[in-house]
């Protein structure tokens, strides 16, 4: 009840701070942000990089006292939504919200389809969380309850095994093709659902398919019910809650699997003062506690980039990770 | 005894003023948004998340889930008043709705809307309370070669929704089936009908598509009248309540509807959507008077109305106990749960029994108070077709394409809505029926995307459709079906059905 008078007055406190800022504009154009900042995210509202973005946006807001609107572009892997965010003037009143497949896999599988130079147009601001993954498998009908077991059983089995992907050239994709690979050219079927994750959890409790890498958050209530088995898990370390299950390091496969990222984007021209205070803003909205207490609850790690500088490292180093894992695994893709 | 004790706990969430308060908002937005065309409860959810941070989660899942099943309340009105769905799940309204206003008839129509409605939601939210568990594992139980076949059934099902010629009604189908193949081809990454343009990488849209070619094209043709014949709908407004006639042939309606509407919403996929077609169908199978359909017959709104609610309702059922979302709304849903790091699943109603049965009562509740703000506005919504149309029709064109950019932010979208509505005026002149080919681009992907996951799984042995036994009955029921639409023995009893 406290917190609802909490809310209204919030509610209250954005429409009265709105009124007074039309008022002030044409005084505080010199400091930014001095009207709201727009937050493209790639994807259709709901999904973790929306979520993320719909918090560390309110609370940025709590800082600057700017809104920070999400707008969703979702369509064509992320590049829909990118080219508007590198398009736009360079201001700072329009940045992104990305996560490693539209803002790292795409541009390096598809960088015809782009009409802008990702690399040069667009600039990282900082990494905001990364998001560890389950290999889980079903418990229907399938025999395997270890990882080890897993690759004896598709190696007695060949072509037997499916695997679920939420897409072809996807990251859940890549991550089953380079683990069938590492684990001595297992001959396995990929089956692609385009409901995303909920999609993959509905083929694999149905038997559709056997395993496959999915993010923790997602299949979690699954996993604790009993109908998927969690095998294997993709993080830089274990699970507190799950003290049982090993990483994928740990068993042997360093490098399969993806700690899916989500990070903060601009345009390049974007002057460095702007992306200063994005920065320090975005680096302190995650130290909220809020923030800190509702990641944690869904095993989301929140790790910033120490520096703008550091980010540019780090996403030419993510980049160029995918150049080397989409070299060794060859999907076949249609331009 | 433990549901009438988890009922008790539920409705004192409830009904504390601040839920209550949380329920009206949430109807009363939803009703809104629902009247708007195209201005659907998914934008409107997103925008209202961020200020559930600040709700506690019980009274923000009430609200956001008012909003859910006030729209299917909300989108039957435009839909008969000016034959522009508000929600998809309403584009089978529009047949016999809208005849139905035309005829002199709106308040009665919109009345068994809102009843209808209102008789469906506490069903499903009483099937919710009773059958939740299993109704969730008979989702489960759904894999691609039982899916396939219900969508085969649904399509051949779905002829029979056509009045009129059979040949139009397949060939619209078809096409509609053609429209669903435009984007990424699911197995090989593949553009189809793309044109190299990333606005079609992810395919069409089914709000675009139905704003087109049922609200753009009506007014086109609407515009194409004379001014004095088009003003008609609002002279010979007779009476606002329906008949007892009306009452005595909807009733039954709406208990079909309701329960088929319930089981369907639990399947992934546009639930509610395919549960409203699938009434409607129905109805006309069963009826002694088919002849009526798509003339005004009021079977022909309530069933379809009750399904649609229904279908909305129960699909939070694998939303809440398997933490799987049917539908983008229940998506929003979990986000929403998630920002408060609640996991939906399966432990959600031992762990948190307060805010799963709150919310399954706040949806009687919910049902209650939009029966009583919808009634009264009824008299409201015949008063607005006064307006003339020449005046109207720039306020729905504007909706229309507010709408159609909410849906992705995308202007290329409003361009594609254009296209459709010319291509439905088109259809209109021709006596084509829009309906089924929105069914075939609702049923048509998941079909495909079915077919070709069930054959990869049986290594392409076609034989695992005929050894399943869900998927079996189902086919066996489409054949049927299409036994009764083919035989020339019993041709009569389908000139029967679709005539005109």
């Amino acid at each position: 009840m406290k917190r609802t008078v909490l809310a209204l007055l919030s509610a209250a406190s954005i429409a009265v701070t709105g009124l007074a800022v039309t008022g002030m504009a044409a005084r505080a154009q010199d400091k930014y942000p001095s009207k709201p900042v727009k937050i493209i995210v790639p994807y259709a509202p709901g999904g973790a990089t929306d979520i993320v973005a719909r918090v560390i946006g309110e609370h940025m807001r709590q800082d600057l006292g700017q809104s920070f609107v999400v707008e969703n572009k979702p369509g064509a892997f992320g590049i829909i939504a990118i080219e508007e965010m590198a398009r736009a003037k360079p201001d700072g009143y329009t940045v992104m919200i990305g996560n490693v497949s539209t803002n790292a896999i795409t541009p390096v599988l598809f960088p015809k389809k782009f009409k802008i130079d990702y690399e040069k147009d667009v600039v990282p601001v900082t990494r905001l969380v990364d998001i560890p993954e389950f290999m889980v498998a079903t418990t229907k009908d399938f025999p395997p309850t270890n990882v080890k077991d897993l690759v004896d059983f598709a190696k007695k089995n060949p072509g037997k095994v499916r695997y679920g992907s939420v897409g072809v050239g996807s990251y859940p994709h890549y991550d089953a093709a380079l683990f069938a690979k590492r684990a001595g050219d297992l001959d396995m079927i990929a089956i692609h659902n385009k409901a995303g994750a909920s999609g993959v959890i509905n083929d694999l409790v149905s038997g559709d398919t056997q395993f496959s890498f999915l993010n923790v958050a997602s299949t979690a209530p699954m996993v604790k019910a009993g109908n998927l088995r969690a095998m294997a898990l993709v993080n830089h370390t274990r699970l507190p809650e799950y003290p049982d299950v090993a990483t994928m390091q740990e068993l042997g496969f360093p490098g399969v699997g993806t700690i899916a990222w989500q990070a903060l984007f601009a345009p390049a021209g974007t002057p460095p003062e702007v992306l200063d205070t994005l920065f320090k803003a975005a680096v302190k909205a995650m130290q909220a506690p809020a923030v800190q207490e509702a990641f944690k609850k869904q095993n989301f790690n929140i790790v910033p980039n120490t520096s703008i500088a550091d980010a540019k490292t780090w996403l030419a180093d993510e980049m160029a990770t995918w150049r080397k894992i989409t070299n060794e695994v060859k999907i076949e893709l249609s331009e | 005894m433990e549901l009438l004790s988890n009922l008790a706990l539920g409705f004192s969430v409830a009904l504390t003023p601040w839920n209550m308060l949380f329920a009206f908002i949430g109807a009363m937005v939803g009703t809104l948004i629902g009247v708007l065309p195209g201005i659907g409860p998914i934008a409107t959810i997103a925008m209202l998340l961020p200020l559930t941070f600040h709700l506690e989660p019980t009274a923000g899942l009430i609200m956001l889930a008012g909003i859910f099943y006030g729209a299917q309340y909300g989108g039957s009105t435009s839909a008969i008043l000016i034959n522009l769905p508000g929600e998809t799940s309403s584009v089978v309204t529009t047949i016999d709705g809208h005849q139905m206003a035309l005829q002199g008839r709106a308040g009665a129509a919109l009345a068994a809307a809102a009843l209808a409605s209102f008789f469906a939601g506490c069903v499903s939210t009483a099937l919710i309370a009773t059958f939740a568990p299993p109704l969730a594992r008979l989702g489960q139980s759904f894999g691609s070669p039982e899916y396939f076949s219900l969508m085969v059934l649904g399509l051949i099902a779905a002829v029979v929704l056509a009045h009129g010629s059979v040949i139009k009604a397949v060939a619209m189908i078809v096409l509609g089936l053609l429209l669903g193949l435009v984007g990424t081809d699911g197995n090989t990454g593949g553009q189809r009908f793309t044109f190299g343009l990333n606005d079609l990488a992810d395919g069409l849209d089914v709000a675009t598509l139905a704003i087109g070619l049922f609200g753009i094209s009506e007014i086109m043709a609407n515009l194409a009248q004379r001014e004095s014949s088009r003003d008609v709908v609002a002279k010979k407004i007779t009476r606002l309540w329906p008949t007892a006639d009306d009452f005595r042939r909807g009733w039954p309606a709406v208990l079909r509807g309701t329960g088929l509407g319930a089981v369907l919403g639990v399947l992934p996929g546009g639930g509610a959507t395919l549960s409203s077609f699938a009434a409607y169908a129905l109805e006309k199978r069963v009826s002694n008077r088919p002849e009526m359909f798509g003339r005004g017959a009021i079977e022909g709104v309530a069933a379809p109305e009750a399904a649609n609610n229904a279908g909305a309702q129960s699909s939070f059922i694998p939303m809440l106990t398997l933490g799987i979302p049917g539908n983008p709304v229940m998506a929003l849903m979990i986000g929403a749960l998630m920002i408060h790091g609640i996991q939906p699943g399966p432990q959600i109603m031992t762990e948190r029994p307060q805010m799963f049965w709150g919310m399954v009562a706040s949806m009687w509740v919910g049902n209650l108070m939009l029966v009583i703000i919808n009634l009264p506005l009824i008299g409201f919504w015949v008063q607005l077709l006064k307006v003339p149309y020449r005046f109207l029709y720039l306020a729905i064109l504007l909706f229309c394409g507010i709408g159609v950019y909410t849906v992705s932010n995308s202007p290329a979208a409003v361009v594609i809505a254009a296209v459709f509505g010319l291509l439905g005026f088109v259809f209109q002149r021709l006596n084509c029926e829009p309906a089924p080919l929105i069914l075939g681009f609702v049923l048509g992907p998941l079909m495909e995307e079915n077919l070709r996951r069930a054959l990869r799984v049986s290594g392409g042995d076609p034989m695992i459709f005929l050894n399943r036994p869900i998927s079996l009955g189902l086919l066996i029921t489409a054949a049927i079906l299409l036994l009764i639409v083919a035989l020339p023995a019993i041709r009569s009893t389908r000139e029967q059905a679709f005539q005109e």
